[in-house]
């Protein structure tokens, strides 16, 4: 791979990093959150032009930051200027992002009440993860609730569900009304958020895993861009299992991956043949179909990611990032640049992915 | 940097007071703290009655936290890139030894161990000069310290990169010397560069001659000749000569004959000194001056001598004009000389810890060096990187073996501390654990201790914590870690949560404790704690029997409630025979039998129902016998019983009815059973 890496070492453990959005040209900023530290930060960077080094294109420079609670345990991006932010102090936060000349600033415009609670202690629970589709927003805790809500009107909780009775590690919309959530054990749940918690239908189904009998939780989820049944999870074990939604019965796809917890996952923003993993021990891997292998005949149902055995065969993997050591907790895509936040403290810009 | 100063510690409240001042002090176990407090002084002919201070004044414990410089942010950049390196020379070293390469490798992870700190120098002077450091006088003052410590720390690296790592053919020295002045002198440099701009207009300048004599005095020859030939009068016969006496300056070259250059440099030299003889640069004071001075002319060099800020500063300039074929071994005694000239010319002059490093550097002292290196204010950073750069290059090797000094002790003491240190604090662990990697059985003994002692904020900072247990091997953190949060949970009555965590540490007896009270809850509620979890267990049950039997008793709960009373009796009798059936649940287990051998339409067997009825007088009558003796012994006390549901009251009611049941159903079975199927 051509793929240059450049290392810029920013003093925080990154636990979340997502480009801003931009519609026409290469994104040049992105936000980050952190997590594990004295006092923990929301930031935005832009990518200035290095004029020293050969081999780095550009070095990042904070702009501007807004301290926060907690961890940073979510971050998305609601709209082109608006990004939740899901803490461990179990509430959500929105923030702004102002695009200037000189320097750009973000600035806190919302945040919610309680989300996640102890029911018996009443001690703060984490929010574990965050994700949203359109202006919705789904936040998941350690006490293992679902809450649904409209970016628009934080103080006003559309939904709360009691999915489970152990923190649910991470979420993903399906499509508007549902959502799939996975806890420590990796037990995935769907829920549709019309209905309230006692009419749910009770559908869940179990990650794959090699030894059954250790635990091996589901750390990261996302569905397929164009084909929204397609659900990918990625597991303790770092294995990958993927899903059909419409055919529950057994997985549709199983991959040993990683050697290590996955800890993100997600696919190219503009080209969905591209899938992205990064593990805990400091790898991030791309998938890529390969083009040729696709049959022009077959309909618009199948992929490759549903095809069993054969996906092995179907798939490149390559290493995009690998011995960082340390755990890469957060990636983004964008164009041909991608952004890995670290253990290491330290963002990795990664050009001509 | 700070000076030799022990601190000092003084209480100064009442009761320390009383005691005449005295303290007493311990660290606390897993962290850089020290506790300290008053103190009375007992000795074996104290005479053992309360003490006259008794009482009167409260004990007050102080805790003492050794000041780091690490609580600044951008000083964590440093450790954790350095930490990066650390990491990549330990790789380098395990490769195949001897290699030539490889000391241009150890170069380069030398060099890159500086530029880390010159970038970090860079960031903090940077952050030194907004405003919201400016405002603050403490974070102000955090920086400065920690810029002079890192600048001293570059300088002398630098310098110990010079003399003792590279190895040269010709081990010329004076050069890299020069380079070395050069980079942490650069106010002459700037000041040059003003003087070059301002072209003809320079020579006016109030500086220009201090300008240039400091320049000649760090053996800048190219950036002086270039002033100088912007000089006015550079066309006159003194300028045209000393431009050619410094052009001339014999420069050694690689594969030059040694012996050579000597001759050629003795030439050039003689030839200036008669010049100078000569008077041929009388007409221009300042610019005589200048050539005496490289002449190397001592009594010209103790008058420049005067205004230098340190006595390493001119050394290598000085170097260059009188023995530029210095080899390391001469740069001792030159040293040596050269510190005394200095001191000489200033009396009252006190070495700075600096200085003395730095001579200790050229004197080829490294094993004060090392000693010196300790004392700084950085948490021992210097010294662990650069003993283990040292340790992994073995250049000195032959040295400290004559000095008695054990170096991969040394080295491996100083990781083991840096590591435990980085571990306990500011959020560091996760650098810490790879220099503790480095250290063998006590390593891994230090994480074992260190790693569950991380405060757990979140289950996902837990599950980063168990990855690197499980990483290393290290079972017991893992199920410790584990252990605690399955007590969180349950504490908190999140049972499902605490079931999976026992689960998880696989620890028999949590899981046995945990399915034990959810058990209990139901015979007496009847209401199941967290179905989901147990549905989802799978084959993790296998950790407990107790977890087993749960499972298996759910299950037959679920087809109970399911109207699927067939699966559910056979289960149940399979339960009833498992042998895994907890004493306190017989009574719950035989009364679910009850309702399915009254049914209306036979669902157990006669052979079933037999064992059920052997069971309820095998194992329930026993029980009961046994409860009934023990309420006896203790004397109707409220002793616990092994019935502690609802059912106890009335359990002698309940196994006549159980009795009556099964007669009921084993009449009514082998009379189905025994009939031939009527065709």
């Amino acid at each position: 791979m051509s793929a240059t890496v450049g290392a810029h070492y920013i003093s925080e453990k990154i636990s979340k990093v997502r480009w801003l959005p931009e519609k026409l040209t290469q994104s040049e900023r992105f936000v980050t959150g952190t997590w594990d530290m004295e006092n923990n930060f929301v930031r935005v960077w832009r990518l200035h032009v290095n004029p020293y080094a050969e081999n780095v294109e550009h070095t990042p420079r904070c702009n501007d930051k807004v301290a926060i609670e907690g961890d940073v345990t979510g971050l998305e991006f609601v709209n082109d200027d608006i990004f939740a932010v899901g803490c461990s102090d179990g509430r959500l936060s929105l923030f702004n992002v102002h695009r200037a000349v000189e320097e750009d600033q973000i600035r806190r415009i919302a945040h919610s009440e309680r989300l996640h609670e102890f029911k018996c202690s009443h001690a703060n629970a984490p929010c574990t993860a965050i994700n949203v589709y359109g202006t919705d927003v789904a936040t998941v805790g350690e006490d293992g609730r679902l809450n649904v809500m409209n970016a628009n009107n934080l103080n006003q909780v559309k939904r709360t569900i009691d999915a489970d009775s152990m923190s649910l590690l991470t979420v993903s919309y399906v499509n508007q009304h549902q959502v799939v959530t996975a806890n420590r054990m990796g037990v995935i749940r769907m829920f549709d958020v019309r209905t309230a918690g006692d009419g749910q239908p009770k559908i869940s189904f179990m990650a794959a895993c090699q030894d059954t009998k250790s635990s091996n939780f589901v750390s990261a989820m996302i569905t397929h861009p164009m084909q929204q049944h397609i659900l990918i999870c990625g597991s303790e074990e770092g294995s990958i299992t993927v899903w059909d939604l419409r055919h529950l019965n057994y997985p549709a796809s199983y991959l040993s991956a990683h050697s290590s917890p996955i800890t993100d996952i997600g696919f190219h923003r503009q080209d969905p043949s591209k899938l992205f993993t990064a593990a805990e021990a400091g790898e991030v891997w791309m998938w890529s179909e390969k083009k040729q292998l696709i049959d022009a005949s077959q309909n618009d149902s199948s992929s490759a990611w549903l095809s069993g055995d054969r996906l092995r065969a179907m798939v490149n993997v390559d290493g995009v990032l690998t011995n960082i050591r340390k755990a890469i907790n957060s990636f983004d895509v964008h164009g041909s640049r991608m952004v890995c936040g670290s253990d290491t403290e330290a963002v990795y810009i990664v050009n001509d992915v | 940097m700070s000076e030799d100063t022990v601190p000092n510690f003084e209480l100064g409240d009442a009761l320390a007071t009383r005691c005449g001042n005295t303290l007493t002090a311990r660290f606390v176990p897993g962290g850089s703290k020290i506790a300290l407090s008053a103190y009375r002084p007992v000795k074996w002919s104290t005479r053992d009655v309360p003490s006259e201070t008794a009482a009167e004044d409260p004990v007050l414990i102080y805790m003492a936290q050794e000041a780091t410089l690490y609580g600044e942010p951008l000083l964590r950049s440093l450790l954790a890139e350095t930490n990066a390196t650390f990491a990549t020379l330990q790789t380098l070293s395990q490769g195949p030894k001897g290699d030539a390469k490889k000391t241009i490798e150890y170069i380069k992870i030398s060099r890159t161990y500086r530029s880390i700190v010159r970038c970090c120098l860079e960031k903090l002077e940077h952050a030194k000069k907004l405003p919201e450091v400016q405002e603050n006088d403490a974070k102000q003052q955090q920086h400065t310290d920690a810029i002079l410590t890192f600048y001293a720390i570059e300088c002398l690296w630098h310098l110990f990169e010079i003399l003792y790592m590279q190895q040269q053919h010709n081990q010329l020295i004076v050069p890299q010397l020069l380079e070395w002045t050069r980079f942490h002198y650069p106010n002459t440099e700037d000041t040059a560069t003003d003087l070059l701009l301002m072209a003809e207009e320079a020579s006016e300048c109030d500086s220009y001659w201090d300008t240039l004599k400091t320049l000649i005095m760090l053996g800048q020859l190219d950036v002086t000749r270039a002033i100088l030939s912007q000089h006015r009068k550079f066309n006159q016969a003194a300028f045209q000569t000393a431009e050619q006496v410094l052009k001339s300056m014999p420069v050694y070259q690689d594969g030059y004959a040694m012996q050579k250059f000597c001759s050629q440099w003795e030439y050039w030299h003689v030839d200036l000194e008669r010049k100078l003889a000569a008077h041929m640069f009388a007409t221009e004071p300042q610019l005589e001056l200048l050539m005496q001075l490289v002449s190397g002319s001592n009594e010209h060099w103790d008058a420049a001598l005067l205004k230098s800020q340190d006595w390493y500063e001119f050394l290598p300039g000085y170097l260059l004009f009188t023995r530029p074929a210095c080899k390391p071994f001469e740069l001792r005694i030159a040293a040596s000389n050269w510190v005394n000239r200095w001191s000489g010319l200033r009396p009252n002059w006190e070495m700075t810890q600096m200085s003395r490093m730095v001579l200790q550097l050229m004197e080829h002292d490294v094993k004060l060096f090392i000693y010196d290196m300790q004392k700084l204010n950085d948490s021992h950073w210097f010294a662990t990187h650069l003993i283990d750069l040292i340790y992994h290059s073995g250049q000195l090797k032959s040295y400290f073996e004559q000095q008695h000094v054990d170096l991969p002790a040394l080295r491996y003491s100083m990781v083991f501390e840096y590591g435990s240190y980085l571990m306990t604090s500011h959020n560091l662990w996760q650098l810490g654990i790879d220099y503790l990697d480095c250290c063998k059985q006590e390593g891994v003994a230090a994480i074992e201790q260190l790693l569950p002692r991380i405060p757990l904020k979140s289950e996902r900072q837990a599950f980063k914590i168990i990855a690197m247990a499980k990483e290393r091997g290290l079972v017991n953190v893992e199920q410790d870690i584990c252990k605690v949060l399955s007590k969180r949970a349950y504490s908190d009555q999140r049972y499902g949560s605490a079931l999976e965590w026992a689960v998880r540490s696989k620890d028999v007896l949590l899981v046995t404790a945990i399915a034990d009270f959810i058990l209990k809850h139901y015979s007496s509620t009847g209401v199941i704690l967290c179905p989901d979890v147990i549905t989802s267990i799978g084959a993790r049950m296998f950790v407990s029997p107790r977890l087993v039997f749960l499972s298996k008793y759910f299950e037959f709960y679920e087809f109970y409630r399911q109207r699927d009373f067939l699966s559910g009796a056979e289960l149940l009798i399979n339960l009833l025979a498992s042998k895994i059936t907890p004493d306190y649940f017989w009574p719950s287990l035989l009364i679910d039998a009850l309702p399915l051998l009254e049914s209306e339409d036979p669902k157990i067997f006669c052979k079933e129902t037999i064992a059920i009825l052997q069971h309820l007088e095998m194992e329930l009558v026993p029980l009961i016998e046994r409860n009934k003796l023990n309420t006896a012994k203790f004397n109707n006390q409220t002793s616990k019983t092994v019935f502690s549901d609802y059912r106890v009251e009335n359990v002698e009611e309940i196994l006549d009815l159980m009795r009556l049941a099964c007669a009921r159903n084993l009449s009514r079975a082998m009379i189905i059973e025994n009939t031939a199927p009527t065709t």
